[in-house]
């Protein structure tokens, strides 16, 4: 089996902290750390931390796919656009998203609002440059042939350039998706009062460690599974493709 | 394809600003002036803070990223080459490529203190995946033919991975590295946020705590620089390098 | 001029070889089945078929970069080994060194060899003179129309003094003019320089013009169909209008035809 090797670690892990080569204090047992999520989970504070999170999570990135592919479709789609902010977007890009954390905090507070407006700002770019760049690759031919079909210009962007920037866009909302996860952690570790990088603080201030490795835990593969589960949901958009 | 100059669209960004803050429609706390912005930069600059600020998180994501770098081309190379490396590394790789590791920077801190070693050790767990992955499908990719050819001319088997595999995945390799760069200096000063102190995430996250909204965009825009010449550096490290590849410049992520 | 008497001793021989492809996803495929042949030193041999043939593959096999599995292969009397440069080979796609310049790709086998630099830098330059890449020394590959890096591919294979030349389509890649022309140099160089060549293509004009023996294999699973002489003057500039020409392209065409059927 592929993943064997995690299993392995995983029994690795129990043995050194049972047989005392490592100091339950810094790492406690994996045992321990299961039972404690259990426990989250029963006594509710991981469910509703973990909702307030990825409400957020999920709001921020709905938007920015919107805007993104949008913007990036009418910026491959009419040169004045392009012209203008094509350059914005590319000296823009290199700039470190969680930069912007302060500022929305500065906004919006401590609350939803100021992390839906970072993960939409901060995932903006991946999906408008993967727009961008999937129209842009949309062959002339195809387009001139639908032309010659009958198809309007407003028919042929919908019909042709749509269609053939989508699994570019398809892969940049994957990007999108992890820096969703990156920039939610951030901001809820740095600058919340709820949601599951918020718990992750509060637990480890308090010094209940076993908490706290369970949240990080389940926050690093829920990361994982959704990065899967979109691979899956996608598979379909990008079977065409050579 | 028309573009304009960036300076130009910038330039218009930056007016746009400057009107926009002077017009009454927000309050010079949602959006200080231009202006004021960059005055403070000045300030800073002259005070020495802004050197300081900048160079701590500048040594820390730097120092990182080259640690990451080192780490990650060997065991991709490691990888490729032995089965174990192979049978144990792969499904790390994958399964920890698409996590959000700064969700474990609490347990970086609870293992190595609030110390620039933990914010090092945080940018190398992150920056070292991209670098591992382009490195496996680098080396995995040399054509056979490459090989094959070196082989007829004499090369002995172990002289190969000098002599043709590091030069035909050099490419792609730097690839990772350009992807690991903007990582490195963004698990930084998040790092810095949390953990406060020196340098400009720190820096931030202070100014946001004493509502000094100036200051806040000052850190914004003197990361946003760094970040923009970091990249620029990197591609023209690129070129140097690369000076053989038939596609010379950097690639379109950027 | 007409072509050369090859010794009586044999320099390549292949008996009864086969070859299975086991690849890590799907079926496995028998590329070779039971072929045999022989070639003499500085014989000019053309191994010619369909695609997907497996000419390619015994090519391979005698260069050493696959293992022998059924059958045997034996050069000057010894099992085949490990690649090297007595058997040197040149690949459709030049596999020229990218990050290296022409100079330092014709450097390599020379350097691999132990020579001291000033030798290497003597006889890469002979080669790079020989084949007309003077002017282009310091060029990298990406710099270089197709034909150029055929020539230079060329060029590092011989630097080193092969025994024996194994090309593999080597001017399938370029375009027919280019074509034309290498052709014309290649010969030149051979008749210059006898070397045994085994020369792989699919393209049956070629083949009759190149070689002096032509050995026709069938579709997959290769073997060898026929064994063709040419027999032709090849010091007539006009050899494309000979009719010995035309003859023996038709006589060998007709023995491919079925074959290229087969594999479509």
């Amino acid at each position: 089996m592929k993943y064997l090797p995690l299993l392995l670690l995983a029994l690795l892990w129990e043995a050194i902290v049972r047989f005392g080569l490592v100091s339950p204090d810094l790492l406690p047992s994996l045992s321990d750390v299961l039972s404690a999520a259990w426990k989250l989970a029963r006594e509710g504070d991981l469910w509703g931390n973990g909702l307030a999170s990825l409400a957020r999570g999920g709001a921020g990135l709905a938007l920015a796919v919107v805007a993104g592919a949008v913007l990036g479709i009418l910026m491959a789609w009419w040169r004045s656009v392009d012209a203008f902010v094509g350059p914005l977007v590319e000296a823009l890009y290199p700039m470190p998203k969680s930069a912007l954390i302060p500022v929305t905090v500065l906004w919006l507070g401590f609350g939803d609002g100021s992390k839906i407006l970072l993960i939409f700002l901060g995932c903006m770019l991946p999906v408008t440059l993967a727009a961008y760049n999937g129209a842009r690759s949309c062959e002339q031919a195809l387009v001139w042939s639908a032309r010659s079909l009958g198809a309007s210009r407003l028919r042929v962007l919908w019909d042709v350039v749509v269609p053939s920037a989508l699994p570019e866009l398809v892969n940049g909302v994957r990007t999108a998706l992890a820096l969703t996860f990156v920039l939610l952690v951030s901001s809820e570790l740095i600058v919340a009062r709820s949601g599951l990088g918020y718990l992750i603080g509060f637990l480890g201030e308090g010094g209940v460690y076993d908490a706290m490795f369970a949240v990080v835990l389940v926050v690093a593969f829920l990361g994982f599974f959704a990065d899967r589960l979109y691979q899956r949901a996608t598979r379909r958009v990008l079977a065409w493709r050579e | 394809m028309l573009r304009l100059a960036p300076w130009i669209s910038l330039l218009a960004l930056a007016a746009a600003w400057e009107i926009f803050a002077r017009s009454g429609a927000v309050t010079p706390f949602m959006l200080p002036r231009l202006s004021v912005v960059l005055e403070r930069i000045g300030a800073d600059a002259a005070s020495g803070e802004l050197w300081q600020n900048l160079g701590m998180t500048l040594y820390r994501s730097l120092l990182g990223f080259m640690i990451a770098t080192t780490i990650g081309i060997l065991l991709g190379f490691a990888v490729t080459q032995n089965r174990f490396a192979r049978w144990l590394l792969d499904p790390l790789v994958s399964v920890g490529f698409p996590m959000p590791k700064i969700a474990f920077l609490p347990i970086i801190t609870l293992w190595l203190g609030f110390h620039d070693l933990s914010k090092i050790s945080m940018v190398v767990f992150d920056a070292v995946f991209p670098v591992v992955t382009a490195t496996i499908a680098a080396t995995a990719g040399v054509e056979r033919h490459l090989l094959w050819s070196a082989r007829n001319l004499g090369a002995r088997p172990r002289e190969l991975l000098r002599e043709v595999v590091f030069p035909a995945a050099l490419p792609q390799i730097m690839t990772g590295l350009q992807v690991a760069l903007p990582i490195a200096l963004i698990v930084c000063i998040v790092a810095e946020m949390k953990m406060g102190g020196i340098g400009l995430g720190g820096a931030m996250i202070t100014a946001s705590r004493f509502a000094d909204s100036p200051g806040v965009f000052a850190g914004i825009l003197e990361i946003a620089i760094a970040g923009y010449v970091l990249v620029k550096l990197m591609a023209l490290l690129r070129r140097r390098l690369l000076a053989w590849h038939p596609e010379a410049e950097a690639p379109a992520t950027v | 001029m007409f072509d050369s008497r090859p010794d009586s001793v044999k320099q390549i021989v292949v008996e009864g070889v086969s070859h299975t492809y086991r690849p890590a996803r799907g079926r496995e495929v028998l590329a070779l089945e039971d072929v045999s042949l022989e070639i003499a030193p500085r014989e000019f041999v053309a191994l010619l078929g369909p695609s997907g043939c497996g000419k390619s593959t015994l090519l391979y096999l005698i260069g050493g970069f696959l293992p022998v599995e059924k059958g045997a292969i034996r050069i000057e009397g010894r099992p085949v080994g490990a690649p090297g440069p007595d058997r040197g080979i040149v690949f459709q796609h030049f596999a020229l060194f990218p990050w290296k310049t022409v100079r330092a790709n014709i450097r390599y086998g020379l350097e691999k060899m132990g020579l001291p630099r000033d030798e290497q830098e003597r006889r890469a330059q002979a080669q790079i003179e020989m084949v007309g890449l003077e002017g282009f020394e310091d060029s990298y590959p990406s710099q270089l129309s197709g034909g150029m890096k055929q020539r230079a591919a060329l060029a590092r294979t011989l630097a080193v003094d092969p025994k024996m030349l194994l090309m593999d389509e080597p001017f399938g890649a370029l375009d027919a003019q280019t074509r034309g022309l290498m052709q014309a140099e290649l010969l030149a160089i051979w008749q210059r320089r006898p070397t045994t060549v085994l020369f792989v293509t699919h393209d049956v004009q070629e083949a009759v013009l190149l070689a002096q023996r032509v050995a026709v294999m069938s579709a997959r699973p290769g073997k060898i169909k026929a064994l063709v002489e040419t027999r032709l003057d090849r010091s007539d500039p006009h050899i494309f209008r000979s009719p010995a020409f035309a003859e023996k392209v038709d006589e060998i065409w007709n023995l491919v035809r079925d074959e290229a059927i087969k594999s479509q």
